[in-house]
């Protein structure tokens, strides 16, 4: 392939440019964190520079912060501690989370808890009148992500959290969508948890932080030396906590302007695609979107075909299937908003970033627009059915 | 403007050739792996001993492009395989028959949704490590056994639409085995080694019957009598016709002094009739759902086999209905049985087949 054109920005960013010289200059700080003398505190500097500048962005206060490795580890340390009481034995939980809450959660069920499902409808939007007859005294747990990551959906975390507060009920949103995407105001949410993870906003992959609201207990997960107040163990990944830093720092004055840009490609993009490509629809239009997002579906269209095709040309774009050297269910997140087995396996997801040109996106239209006629041109049936061949 | 190919790789040796010459030879190469089978559930996967598409294999096919620098992509298609491979191998050893499972592969899953794969990727050709050759006679392409007369793979290919033919490439198939081998190992090949997948792909060591029994409700496999011929006595009982095959001597289930044969299978009874050796030739039987790659002409004799492992035999074959035809051998052949293929050649030329449905002797 000639260019190379990426368009997955919500599975993994590209660190920016000018952070490859701050990479550089860090590897210097090699020290481990925990020891007393210069090479650990040089390393120690850093991470308590990216926790301070967590603390400023995200409005909460810097001991709240545990450092991770990942979203999913944030999302295991949040959740895998519950167990069912007498009182407490119910967890609510939307339908269109990503596997690293689904799995906890379902291993939260064979505890013993009674897992109800928050619907989300083709839309995008989350049924809160619903949500609410979910609730009870009963719930231990409610857990809905703050951005889903194949639509690009925005949830009502803040009265969500409210109403669940309001039945005693603990809070946790994965929140590592929305990065970088939206203002995060944790005090505001009064969420209990939430997770995050760097390599969603332009930073290097290894490192993400879970947010933990003062006074709530969350056993640690890895156990071992001190790190994290005791709360996870093990040598913190300085490089990457440290760019974490840089991002914060440097990118997010910028985040509104660049939000501004990307909404306005996107939309180029979707109104495009509507108007020039014949069945063709959008899933989750109907509620709020972060920017850069794009979930269609095009009718008789294999997604994982068309994945295939654009990445010979060059593009990275995401499908609705799962990754298939896994399951057989396409998108359980689209197959949850009410798509059939047929339209979720001919969805596709574009993501925009910040390094997103709009020539790029306009000559991923061009392309894009010759796959869909190719592949609608060429016959799919069955060739072997007139030969009579048994079966 | 570089031809470009897709390349169907099984992670074993074959294949993987096949994707490195065609970089070599200047094409623009595709390598995709079909997953048909969650081996989770039937293997032990043993490190190094992959059977056809398993997870080891997936991995093997990943690393050769990996090494060759070619996009490598793994589309599931294990309701596919279920639907027109593994049900029907059920149910045809539930009717008495024994299957063969590579063929339908071949005819729905590598040279059907491959090759629409192929078109949808805008390719040029299908190439995949079957050993089988191409010709052009009198402007018409024809399947030719492979080479390596041991390896030759044309007996399953009979189903091949003809029209599809001129889009196909088969690279190994004008060498032998040793030399594909030594192909990999000039390329660095990591499996060169690895042995060839040789049984079932999606049958474990367990085998076929515990294969079809872990499938199957307990009612569907009913014993029966075990009847001995040319007598008619019943001489022993048996736990399902599935066990048994047309010409199957050994693990009948009861003590002979003489060699006995399974001679035929009636599923409608549960019976199965054993008798010895001379009961198992005949000179003609039925076939249905042929598929022509070149036309014969009236009272044409050609070589027939019947099995994979058949020598092939001269015979003829006339209409007799519908869809129905009858194949005569000059000489009577061994064990013809029913739910196989039998395979037509004009001496190495492949020119079809159909499905064995009935030996008319018994």
């Amino acid at each position: 392939m000639d260019t190379k054109v990426y368009l997955d920005f919500n599975s993994t960013t590209p660190i920016l440019p000018d952070m490859k010289d701050h990479v550089i200059s860090k590897l210097s700080a090699f020290g481990n964190p925990s020891s007393v003398h210069w090479a650990g505190r040089e390393a120690k500097k850093e991470i308590t520079w990216t926790r301070n500048l967590i603390s400023q962005n995200f409005n909460c206060h810097p001991l709240e912060i545990i450092f991770t490795a990942s979203g999913s580890e944030g999302n295991n340390l949040a959740l895998q501690h519950f167990s069912p009481t007498a009182e407490k034995n119910e967890i609510v939980c939307s339908m269109v989370e990503h596997p690293s809450i689904l799995k906890p959660v379902k291993f939260l069920e064979s505890k013993g808890f009674k897992v109800r499902w928050i619907p989300v409808a083709k839309d995008g939007l989350l049924d809160l009148e619903y949500f609410k007859t979910l609730l009870s005294t009963k719930t231990a747990l409610v857990v809905c992500q703050l951005v889903n990551n194949e639509t690009g959906n925005i949830f009502p975390i803040k009265k969500m959290t409210k109403l669940a507060h309001s039945v005693g009920a603990h809070f946790h949103s994965d929140m590592v969508q929305g990065l970088g995407k939206l203002r995060i105001d944790l005090a505001a949410m009064d969420v209990d948890t939430a997770s995050f993870a760097g390599h969603k906003f332009y930073s290097l992959k290894g490192a993400g932080f879970l947010y933990v609201k003062r006074g709530v207990k969350v056993p640690s997960l890895i156990l071992g030396g001190g790190q994290e107040r005791g709360r996870r163990a093990g040598t913190e990944n300085v490089l990457a906590i440290s760019s974490l830093g840089y991002a914060l720092s440097q990118y997010m004055p910028h985040f509104e302007t660049k939000r501004d840009e990307l909404t306005q490609m996107r939309d180029w993009l979707e109104n495009k695609i509507l108007e020039e490509i014949p069945g063709a629809s959008v899933n989750g239009a109907g509620a709020p979107r972060v920017a850069g997002t794009l979930n269609v579906t095009l009718a008789g269209v294999d997604g994982e075909t068309l994945l295939i095709n654009l990445d010979t040309s060059g593009f990275a774009i995401s499908s609705g299937a799962a990754c298939s050297s896994g399951t057989q269910e396409p998108s359980p997140v689209l197959r949850a908003m009410g798509l059939d087995f047929e339209e979720a396996s001919q969805s596709f997801r574009i993501s925009l970033g910040w390094p997103t040109t709009l020539s790029e996106v306009e000559s991923f239209f061009t392309t894009l627009k010759e796959s869909v006629v190719h592949v609608r041109s060429l016959s799919t049936e069955l060739t072997q059915v007139d030969q009579g061949v048994q079966f | 403007m570089k031809k470009r190919v897709l390349v169907a790789m099984s992670g074993g040796v074959d294949s993987s050739v096949v994707a490195a010459l065609l970089k070599e030879q200047g094409y623009e190469v595709i390598g995709i792996t079909m997953q048909v089978w969650d081996y989770s559930q039937s293997c032990d996967i043993t490190p190094g001993q992959g059977t056809c598409c398993s997870s080891i294999d997936v991995q093997d096919a990943r690393n050769v492009c990996d090494l060759l620098d070619i996009p490598f992509y793994v589309m599931n298609c294990e309701s596919k395989f279920q639907a027109f491979v593994i049900d029907p191998f059920v149910n045809e050893y539930l009717e008495g028959r024994t299957p063969n499972p590579c063929v339908n592969c071949n005819t729905f899953l590598k040279f059907d949704h491959l090759f629409v794969k192929m078109k949808e990727l805008k390719c040029d050709y299908l190439a995949t490590g079957h050993y089988v050759r191409k010709t052009e006679d009198n402007g018409e392409t024809l399947l030719v056994r492979g080479r390596d007369q041991v390896k030759d793979q044309s007996y399953f290919l009979f189903t091949l639409p003809k029209e599809i033919l001129p889009h196909l490439l088969f690279p190994v198939g004008d060498m032998n085995k040793e030399e594909v081998r030594n192909h990999a190992l000039r390329f660095g090949l990591l499996n060169a080694k690895k042995r060839d997948s040789q049984e079932i792909c999606f049958v474990s060591k367990l085998g076929y019957a515990k294969f079809i029994e872990s499938r199957v409700g307990k009612d569907l496999l009913n014993s029966g009598n075990i009847i001995l011929l040319p007598e008619g006595k019943v001489i022993a009982t048996h736990n399902g016709i599935h066990n048994f095959t047309i010409g199957q001597r050994r693990g009948l289930g009861f003590e002979h002094e003489k060699p006995l044969y399974v001679v035929k299978i009636n599923p409608k009874t549960a019976e199965v009739f054993v008798g010895p050796e001379d009961l198992l030739f005949s000179k003609e039987f039925s076939v249905k759902g042929l598929n022509w790659m070149t036309s014969i002409q009236d009272g044409e004799k050609f070589t027939i086999k019947i099995r994979y492992r058949h020598g092939g035999s001269q015979g003829q074959i006339t209409k007799v209905g519908e869809n129905n035809f009858k194949v005569n051998f000059d000489e009577p052949q061994r064990a013809v049985t029913p739910g196989q293929a039998a395979v037509f050649y004009r001496g190495d030329r492949l020119l079809g087949g159909g499905w064995i449905t009935s030996n008319p002797i018994q």
